[in-house]
């Protein structure tokens, strides 16, 4: 009887925390943003992450060019070394503040220059481990530098490059969690929202994770069905 | 045909090869040997800038190719190389691995090269693995789909580092046997290789490469049967 009438209102709870006053709205609002900004920031993160590692790779034994290796590095020791939440704070409040410029807008660029040090990491960890036979097999066929590394070590790359990188697009989705600090309505700030207005804690937290936990497990799924489909053909 | 003048080759303070003059002639099959760390890898890598001197000269025909407004690339197309890991590339089939090359620097047409890949593949006794992928073949394989892509680009000079030495035993023989038909043809051949038989068989000169130099030249009966230096008699005591 006892156990009957708490499951109710654990039911009830549930109902108020999700479908009152269609609440499932600001959650729906939050899954948007929080994919909003994961999508376009790993977007501007691989260009950034491609010209930094192409910057990197070209300049590294260049003594003239030392210096453009000496900014892409420092700019990655800049962004790994600070907090998100910390780089997050810097961009809506400093950089931005003025501007007027959508929220969304500074976390997208926040993100994207944060995943952009990540990625060049691992488009240079990718490149480096394809066997530098590779590029000399290529290149005593007489073939180009440039040819050598589009047709030859790139290609082998993305096999290794594909599977990190689909990491990153998953702990970027959950780092996003924190866009709340600069009043985005995301997945976790939905259920602050809820929690504030049905006073009840619980279930909105419990409903958050379900949707977090549904998005990365079917990301996952996605990324696994699309690296076995790129090395089903050989290698 | 290639001749080099004291070539010198540092890594940080580790002298690999001090002061080495030779010259390798057309038609020629130069096998060097020695001990490990002898610099005779380095040597060979040189020849084609896979290693670039510290110092001296390297010339193809009358070409200073050390020189720094050489265009390595098309000097390189003219000398075929042969690497100890085949290095053949994974992603590509047989076919594309050998065609690739000479299609993509316009040397060939498509067809010109589909032509003249099958007819090595042929010749190295593979012609059914056209359409396979270099994961599937054995190392001896490997090793001589590696020989055919390099003479895709009809080289007038092969150099061999170590060809056999990441092979089974059992298959050395099939990649020797390769390379001692190439050289009845007459291609001019620069060969690094512990396997003393094959050097003895084929060379038409052995060098004996000891801590950066070339302590001895010989032509190959000569050099097995009535070695001069102290250093190589130890050596071919150890080896043979």
């Amino acid at each position: 009887m006892n156990l009957m009438m708490l499951s109710a209102t654990l039911g009830e709870r549930f109902y108020t925390a999700f479908f009152a006053e269609r609440r499932y709205m600001l959650y729906l609002k939050g899954v948007g943003n929080t994919l909003l900004i994961t999508v376009f920031a790993l977007l501007l993160g691989i260009v950034i992450g491609l010209f930094v590692s192409l910057v990197r790779f070209t300049t590294k034994n260049k003594p003239g060019l030392r210096w453009a290796y000496h900014i892409c590095q420092g700019y990655i020791n800049l962004v790994r070394g600070t907090p998100v939440m910390v780089q997050i704070l810097i961009f809506y409040n400093v950089i931005f503040s003025s501007s007027g410029i959508d929220p969304v807008f500074s976390a997208i660029a926040c993100f994207g220059i944060n995943s952009g040090a990540y990625v060049a990491e691992i488009f240079r960890a990718g490149i480096e481990s394809v066997d530098s036979g590779q590029m000399e097999a290529a290149r005593t066929l007489g073939l180009s530098y440039r040819t050598s590394m589009r047709s030859i070590v790139i290609p082998q790359a993305v096999k290794n490059i594909l599977p990190t990188l689909g990491n990153e697009f998953i702990s970027l989705l959950k780092e996003t969690a924190i866009v709340g600090v600069i009043s985005i309505v995301d997945i976790t700030r939905a259920s602050q929202l809820v929690s504030a207005s049905s006073f009840d804690i619980f279930p909105p937290l419990m409903i958050i994770s379900a949707i977090y936990l549904i998005l990365v497990l079917g990301l996952s799924k996605m990324l696994n069905i699309f690296e076995k489909r790129m090395a089903g053909d050989n290698v | 045909m290639i001749t080099v003048k004291h070539l010198t080759k540092k890594f940080k303070n580790n002298t690999v090869l001090d002061d080495i003059s030779y010259t390798v002639r057309q038609g020629e099959k130069i096998v060097i040997v020695g001990p490990s760390g002898s610099g005779k890898s380095t040597f060979l890598r040189c020849l084609n800038l896979l290693e670039k001197p510290t110092s001296g000269k390297v010339f193809f025909h009358a070409e200073e190719i050390t020189a720094p407004d050489t265009d390595i690339d098309s000097v390189r197309r003219r000398m075929g190389m042969v690497f100890q890991h085949f290095n053949l590339f994974p992603h590509f089939t047989v076919m594309k691995n050998l065609t690739f090359a000479p299609v993509q620097l316009k040397i060939m047409s498509t067809s010109e090269a589909d032509e003249k890949a099958k007819e090595l593949l042929m010749k190295v006794g593979l012609s059914d693995k056209a359409n396979a992928y270099p994961k599937s073949l054995s190392g001896g394989q490997k090793q001589r789909i590696a020989i055919a892509r390099a003479l895709m680009m009809n080289p007038e000079v092969m150099l061999f580092d170590e060809p056999t030495s990441a092979l089974d035993p059992e298959m050395v023989g099939e990649v020797l046997g390769l390379i001692e038909e190439l050289a009845a043809e007459g291609m001019t051949m620069v060969v690094v290789t512990h396997e003393m038989g094959f050097a003895r068989e084929v060379a038409t000169k052995v060098l004996f490469m000891n801590e950066g130099k070339i302590v001895e030249e010989n032509e190959p009966n000569a050099f097995f049967d009535r070695p001069q230096s102290e250093r190589l008699q130890l050596f071919l005591a150890r080896v043979l």
